[in-house]
């Protein structure tokens, strides 16, 4: 007895708040589905946070988030999850473009608008596009540490996983502006993104080259790693540091800290995104393709909030 | 006469006998790595003290979650969720020392604590409710995982601090940090390897020095006859996943102040290798045999392995396919060497 008694007042108690709680907040005119193919990097955390900033100065938008831990047919199953709820809007983030297809198409052709963010589908059956380009911001890093060098030196490269196109991306954009100048790539590895190993990988080279200018490592976490093994060598001051990404509490916070020389921004799209679905739900045209543009981090300009780079 | 009898074996078999103990086995493969450093040493990179003191640094995080993995393993266990636990213990450290300054010894305490009682969790589901390890600590691993990813909301905690509007404020790092993170003995050590041996030390006493290690092995060789003979077999099992969450929190402590951020991500697929140092050193996975030494052999074996492949900046897809025979190769000689002793 006196535990039904309990249940009763706690459900009573859980469904009148829930009621005063719906009845308070302005209903959402619009749900949006967001689909993010994993959480488990820094730099798609920011991603989801610059959506929900941008969400969160619209009331009549109403965001749902699901995180598909970097399994594509979970991230398959969420779209799906979503054109049954039936969303007004789908962001997705795809792990990889084969797979993410098909669900992405049954909902456009189900008249459910898709944003595609950072990572391409196939085909044409999406909405909108918006990403920034790997290339052009590994050629903008090489032509920069060209420039840096004075056209001559020798660079560790602290590659990214090179099976991702993000890694394939930014070493080839980066082989392209140095191609022609006397900057030598003189060790490179794999880091697959991660800090531990990049500080390994460092140590390496360090240990086999006496003469190390500068470190361009794929990621920022990759050239912090770089750094630190450069510091436990006692050799930080004779090398430059240079990584992608631009995080602010990374990226930036170590050009701040004076840790690294450069920081190019890979910016996430996440508030352009959420800009491009309000357009789309009011009715408003938008256009199939968004390159984002993308900053330099550097102790100058830090201050002013980077620089864009120029096409 | 026992002696009268050692002489008589003659030479080959006793060379036999030397040989078909885990320990000389161990030492072999590391000997063979070792050789095959010297041939291919990267312009002399191999031949350089720097280089084994730089491997042994990096090393040590992983030897300390194995020697946890060594207890556990010896009473016929397995502990999944070290790669995890070390993640949390990495962002609290970090936590509690940069952005709630606290003292160091506060923050190590704390910090130690937590992992004790995560293993120990561990450990009383395994004990009391009589879930297999493997399937407890596979909740752990990605349980502690969210338990860290909760507590950094996500992001590395690092010394830039958000403050209320918005800014960062960008602190020292503690000094805790930097001495671990530090070398002694003229920069020829690094402390997180003396850590490391620290931890070896410590597990070797209590599997040879206490009633504990005597029990684990007694559990690990036949659980039942263990509980019959009167072992505190469900107690010894909660003492074994809490010793193995201490050495997390070791680990995870040493990974932050290395890194300088408490990374909610750290550690994960740590598991895999550090079962990898346990079973190439010779301590079997079906329990009750092995020892500490065989596990900082093969801390070693793995260490040179990495170091090796590292200075000679092999591609990826050689590693891993080096990496994966080297370690079926290595578990194959320990494995005739159980059958033939």
């Amino acid at each position: 007895m006196l535990y039904r008694a309990t249940t009763n007042l706690v459900s009573t108690i859980i469904f009148s708040a829930f009621f005063i709680f719906t009845g308070m907040a302005q209903k959402p005119q619009w749900t949006i589905g967001m689909s993010q193919c994993n959480l488990g990097e820094p730099w798609r955390v920011q991603m989801n946070a610059d959506v929900k900033k941008e969400a969160d100065k619209h009331p009549e938008l109403r965001v749902i988030f699901k995180d598909a831990q970097n399994d594509n047919l979970r991230q398959r199953a969420h779209v799906e999850e979503f054109i049954k709820a039936g969303v007004n809007l789908l962001i997705i983030s795809p792990k990889e473009a084969a797979p993410l297809t098909p669900p992405v198409k049954a909902a456009f052709e189900k008249g459910i608008p898709v944003i595609v963010l950072d990572r391409r589908v196939l085909g044409n059956d999406y909405t909108c596009f918006i990403g920034a380009d790997n290339k052009k911001i590994g050629k903008a890093a090489g032509k920069w540490i060209v420039s840096r060098l004075g056209g001559k030196g020798n660079v560790v490269e602290l590659k990214g996983l090179m099976t991702s196109t993000p890694g394939q991306d930014r070493h080839s954009g980066f082989i392209e502006a140095i191609k022609g100048s006397n900057v030598k790539v003189i060790f490179e590895a794999d880091m697959k993104w991660l800090e531990p190993n990049a500080r390994r990988e460092m140590e390496s080279a360090l240990a086999r080259f006496k003469e190390i200018d500068l470190v361009y490592a794929h990621n920022d976490p990759g050239a912090h790693g770089a750094y630190l093994a450069a510091k436990a060598a006692g050799r930080e001051k004779a090398i430059t540091f240079v990584g992608i990404d631009g995080l602010p509490q990374e990226g930036q916070m170590y050009v701040r800290q004076g840790i690294l020389s450069a920081s190019f921004e890979y910016p996430t799209g996440g508030r352009e995104a959420i800009q491009t679905a309000l357009k789309i739900l009011r009715g408003e045209k938008v256009s199939k393709e968004m390159t984002l543009p993308s900053r330099v981090f550097t102790k100058e300009n830090i201050d002013k909030g980077g620089e864009w780079l120029k096409e | 006469m026992p002696a009268e009898r050692h002489m008589n074996m003659g030479l080959v078999s006793r060379l036999k006998r030397w040989y078909a103990s885990p320990l000389w086995r161990a030492i072999v493969s590391l000997s063979l790595v070792m050789f095959i450093g010297i041939i291919f040493n990267a312009d002399g990179t191999f031949l350089q003290w720097d280089t084994h003191r730089d491997m042994l640094r990096q090393i040590s995080v992983y030897g300390i979650l194995a020697c946890g993995m060594t207890l556990v393993i010896i009473s016929a266990g397995i502990d999944l969720s070290v790669g995890s636990v070390l993640g949390l213990s990495a962002v609290l450290f970090a936590l509690f020392s940069m952005h709630f300054s606290l003292p160091a010894w506060v923050s190590v305490l704390a910090s130690l604590t937590v992992g004790v009682l995560f293993g120990a969790l561990s450990g009383g589901v395994i004990a009391r409710f009589n879930v297999q390890p493997f399937i407890a600590t596979l909740g752990m691993m990605v349980f502690a995982r969210g338990v860290a990813k909760w507590v950094s909301g996500g992001e590395k905690i690092s010394t830039a601090v958000l403050l209320p509007d918005g800014t960062y404020n960008y602190v020292e790092p503690p000094a805790i940090f930097n001495f671990i993170s530090s070398r002694i003995l003229g920069g020829n050590i690094a402390i997180v390897t003396i850590l490391f041996i620290a931890c070896v030390v410590f597990c070797w006493v209590i599997l040879d020095r206490t009633y504990w290690g005597r029990y684990l092995y007694a559990i690990g060789g036949n659980e039942e006859a263990a509980r019959l003979s009167g072992i505190p077999v469900q107690r010894m099992k909660i003492a074994a996943y809490g010793l193995s969450g201490f050495f997390c929190a070791v680990a995870g402590i040493c990974q932050a102040a290395q890194e300088l951020q408490g990374d909610p991500e750290a550690g994960s697929t740590y598991e895999l290798t550090t079962i990898a140092i346990v079973v190439i050193g010779g301590t079997s996975l079906r329990g009750g045999s092995g020892s500490i030494w065989l596990t900082l052999l093969g801390s070693l074996i793995v260490g040179y392995l990495e170091k090796i492949l590292s200075i000679n900046a092999v591609g990826e897809e050689s590693r891993l396919m080096l990496t994966g025979a080297i370690i079926v190769g290595a578990v194959m000689l320990q494995r005739n060497a159980r059958r033939n002793g």
